[in-house]
């Protein structure tokens, strides 16, 4: 079988754009011809290796001994489009195929990957990777067991049959809705990206998980002029979608909240520098959890002792009316996975239930030594890095308020709504978010715009403050990707609108 | 490796010329990298890597795209080449799309600057092992310490590129950085944290591991008792490391993109006197060993010092060929190599003196900058100064205000660059400064 065939028969018009010839290629000849009499899976087609050549490889890799051992086979492309003053003159197609090979022994990882799939490469990186060990062989599987294919995002379009000349109208669409909605418009542009990620994981103990994982963003991004100021705004959209995703009414939603965000800037000012109660309104909001408490439960930090949540399993943390879920089996959001990129099945993780600690996010490695199970939460950017326990989706379940309760019973603060980034430090607790736009609040209304302002609160303690949380829970669409110890993932989160009663606003005329 | 870049990048202009491109610009890397952790005593994760990519600039019939791979199989190059000239026809002409002239690149400094040391080549497991327990005993010298990190991170990277109108060259460099993370118990269940990272090109320029571990350590140290400090209009004191972090926001929208694309607070200051007169800030990709010098740019522009800003005025800022053309700017280079803020004469005790009361930023926490109006809010870590001297360390603080606006009030300037990053910032301070805290 040929990877064209693989990917189905919808290439048929305009193939030599929606179907590039590479992706024919057949693979390594010398591993095919065994994989031609064995014709076992897609994805060991796919990369041109069979069962027998990845026993091998595994036999290689513990030859030191191993507790647990990996190979992680993967083969993305991610394509990006880039409308500006009114064209789409750029184009970017990325290919980033190889294999990461991976010991663990204890707390101990050996890690090496080729980008060279033959035979000869893949048995030269294991033995590389094996180096840290030094122990004796242990028997490695002769042959690897398929685990049932996830359904999460059930490609039937992959973005390989989807050409740009499909592409190129629906980014048109977007800027003459920029245009159309508001005069002061003075730039728009476009930025479209989509990805067909393959991997194939196969595990000393004998497992081979394949999974397709599909993702794609469009983000737009608006400049409006108003006499000499000038201000812009953006928003994105992400998931593991197909192409018929884009309806044209969910692109006017997107362009509708970057021209929103961008023209309310021209009034938007900072507001008073200090402390003071906030409120975060549903959707984006949830970067609250992935910083004051995500990542301070990876169960990395915590087997090493380096989080403030180290300690505080079984404890309250919180009102009995907070939980908070880190959860990949959500269908097509950004953060999901069928599985994760160590072969464990993902999962759905309380973190918080009724306000006590109850879960780290554990990958093999912290689940072995705390004698627990996977959480299905080892994630890595690519075949380039080994795995770390990472969130996935997280998420505030709804609470027993409402917004309007909410915002009635903030006398002086700020309501904040979008965001572009924020950080933590694991061990004090400390985390910020940036708003780029929010409101005062005044006398339980909300009255004038703010803009720019960071945040920052101390996880544990901002997890106290929570006084309030509204019955309107919901995830944010937006494009969100996780940065640890210099790999990315793609996330995603959600939260309904909370009051914490305090935090740290920056802004202007202190004291 | 017996692999010639410079001919595989060729290779892959003339196959792309015969799929039917007008020009061509390829550029082939080759890394290896090594990683050595060491957590508490004993080696945590070895990681030992070669990798190779191939990337591809497409120019057809007034269209262009840009392409890339790590599947370097010649059995199979040909064809990825072929579909990118084939994707390039689905685009829109643009007239300002055109590979970068031959004049941009013709008179490159042909000198090497000294960017390859071929002992971090030779380094062999025990003397990074070595490394490893020398910054892990240092780093743990303290009653209160949880937990330390080690690190040795070392490589070298090759890269060569060719072009149809005749570019060939190749860069090669060298990087070896260690150092530590270091965790300490402290009130309740926080934990104290930060650590110290040393590198460059040549092992010889390297501090001495212990040292290195020592500085982690006394950094943590610091930390101890760190509490919220207070809402208050404020001196500013930014050491030198993070000085650069700052000084990269500044920068940051100082480019043709930013500006044609009018998403830059840069658009209206060219030439103007808008910083401080105490602010001069030079891009040398010139500087023998530097972090990130270069002979020519990723667009093949020959290398040579920029002035960016000259006592407060602005000189330049960074222009691509493309946005260059579309803007009506002349060509600079695209992107940053070594950012040397000037120093000034005074000691960082000497600036704290000066200052006698506000705050010393040591390490920033999150938040961002708008590159359209340079407003800006980050969170920090640091301490007081009280009567000229380092206080109480703080914490879960911010600092607001408007970038341009910041650097007018840039009052003193220190005379230690900080020598690990590329943008090479002494210790900086600013006048009536918004803070956010208690």
């Amino acid at each position: 079988m040929k990877r064209r065939e693989f990917l189905g028969g919808a290439a048929a018009s305009g193939a030599v754009l929606t179907m590039p010839a590479f992706l024919s290629g057949c693979g390594i000849q010398q591993a095919r011809a065994v994989a031609d009499k064995t014709p076992e899976n897609p994805f060991m087609d796919w990369f041109g290796v069979d069962q027998a050549t990845a026993a091998r490889v595994m036999s290689e890799l513990s030859a030191n001994g191993a507790d647990a051992a990996d190979l992680y086979f993967q083969h993305s492309r991610t394509n990006y489009l880039t409308l500006e003053d009114g064209i789409v003159s750029s184009a970017n197609s990325t290919i980033q195929q190889g294999v990461g090979l991976r010991v663990v022994i204890g707390e101990q990882t050996g890690y090496a990957f080729t980008e060279d799939l033959t035979l000869p490469a893949m048995l030269a990186a294991a033995k590389t990777a094996a180096a840290i060990a030094a122990g004796s062989p242990i028997v490695a599987p002769q042959a690897f067991n398929a685990l049932e294919v996830g359904d999460l995002y059930k490609t039937t379009v992959p973005w390989s049959d989807v050409g740009i000349d499909q592409k190129l109208p629906l980014m048109k669409f977007v800027e003459s809705q920029a245009r159309s909605m508001e005069e002061a418009v003075e730039k728009v542009a476009v930025y479209w990206a989509d990805q067909d990620e393959r991997v194939m994981i196969a595990t000393l103990d004998g497992r081979l998980v394949t999974d397709h994982r599909p993702m794609t963003r469009v983000t737009v991004t608006v400049t409006a002029r108003r006499g000499e100021e000038v201000q812009s705004g953006f928003a994105n959209i992400a998931a593991r979608q197909e192409f018929g995703w884009y309806t044209e009414e969910r692109l006017r939603t997107m362009v509708r909240e970057a021209v929103d965000r961008t023209m309310v800037l021209f009034d938007a000012r900072r507001p008073p520098a200090g402390e003071m109660p906030v409120i975060l309104a549903s959707g984006a909001s949830g970067i609250l959890l992935h910083e004051a408490i995500g990542h301070g439960m990876e169960a990395d930090f915590n087997r090493k002792g380096t989080s403030i949540y180290t300690d505080m399993i079984g404890k309250k943390v919180a009102e009995p009316f907070v939980t908070v879920v880190d959860q990949a089996t959500i269908p097509r959001e950004r953060g999901a996975l069928n599985y994760d990129d160590e072969g464990n099945e993902a999962g759905r993780t309380v973190l918080v239930e009724d306000g006590i600690l109850k879960s780290y996010l554990h990958d093999t490695i912290s689940a072995q030594q705390y004698g627990l199970q996977p959480t299905g939460s080892g994630r890595r950017e690519s075949y380039k890095y080994a795995p770390m326990p990472r969130m996935s989706c997280t998420f505030m379940e709804a609470g027993p308020h409402t917004r309007d309760e909410i915002i009635a019973a903030v006398d002086r603060g700020i309501i904040c709504e979008t965001y572009t980034n924020g950080q933590v430090q694991i061990g004090a607790g400390d985390f910020t978010f940036y708003v780029k736009n929010g409101w005062l609040v005044e006398n339980g209304k909300v009255t004038a715009p703010i803009k720019d302002v960071n945040i920052i609160g101390n996880g544990p303690e901002s997890l106290r403050r929570i006084t309030m949380v509204a019955d309107d829970a919901r995830l944010d669409t937006g494009g969100w990707t996780c940065g640890k110890n210099g790999q990315s993932v793609p996330v995603s989160q959600g939260i309904p609108t909370v009051l914490v009663s305090k935090m740290t606003v920056g802004g202007e005329n202190a004291g | 490796m017996p692999v010639d870049l410079k001919t595989r990048a060729a290779q892959a202009v003339d196959i792309a010329q015969q799929a039917g491109a007008e020009d061509a610009w390829s550029s082939v890397s080759q890394s290896r990298d090594v990683q050595f952790e060491y957590r508490d005593g004993k080696l945590e994760k070895v990681k030992d890597t070669t990798s190779q990519s191939l990337g591809i600039r497409i120019y057809a019939d007034g269209r262009y795209s840009s392409h890339s791979t790590t599947d370097l199989n010649p059995d199979r190059l040909p064809d990825f080449i072929a579909d990118a000239v084939a994707i390039t026809a689905a685009l829109e002409p643009d007239e300002y799309r055109r590979i970068t002239p031959e004049a941009l690149f013709r008179d490159r400094p042909a000198d090497e600057l000294d960017l390859v040391d071929t002992s971090v080549q030779a380094l062999e497991r025990e003397q990074r092992i070595a490394w490893c327990r020398a910054l892990d005993e240092r780093a743990h010298q303290h009653e209160q310490v949880i937990s330390a990190t080690s690190g040795i991170y070392d490589g070298t990277r090759r890269s060569a590129a060719a072009s149809s109108n005749g570019f060939l060259d190749e860069q090669q460099s060298t990087y070896c950085w260690f150092g530590a993370s270091v965790t300490l118990r402290d009130q309740g269940d926080k934990r104290a944290e930060d650590g110290f990272y040393a590198g460059g090109a040549h092992v010889e320029d390297l501090p001495n591991p212990e040292d290195v571990g020592a500085k982690a350590l006394a950094r943590t140290v610091s930390r101890l008792g760190s509490e919220k400090g207070p809402t208050v209009k404020a001196p500013m004191v930014v050491d030198a490391r993070a000085a650069a972090s700052l000084v990269s926001r500044l920068l940051g929208p100082a480019n043709a993109r930013s500006v044609q694309q009018d998403r830059s607070f840069w658009a209206p200051l060219i030439g103007e006197q808008v910083f401080s007169k105490r602010l001069t800030i030079v891009d040398d990709p010139l500087i023998a060993r530097g972090l990130a010098s270069r002979r020519y740019d990723g667009e093949g522009i020959s290398a040579r010092a920029l002035p960016l800003v000259e006592a407060g005025i602005v000189r330049n800022i960074y222009v691509d060929t493309y946005y260059g053309r579309k803007g009506d700017m002349a060509p600079t280079t695209g992107s940053p190599s070594n950012r040397v803020v000037k120093p000034g004469d005074h000691s960082l005790a000497d600036l704290l003196s000066q200052v006698d009361e506000g705050v010393y930023v040591t390490s920033w926490l999150g938040g961002n900058a708008d590159g359209t109006t340079g407003d800006f809010s980050l969170g920090l870590r640091g301490h007081m100064i009280e009567n000229g001297n380092i206080g109480r360390p703080v914490g879960e603080m911010n600092v607001t205000g408007n970038l341009r606006d910041l650097f007018s009030r840039l009052e003193l300037i220190g005379d230690d660059p900080y020598p690990y990053s590329s943008t090479l910032t002494p210790s900086l301070v600013f006048s009536d400064v918004d803070f956010s805290g208690a």
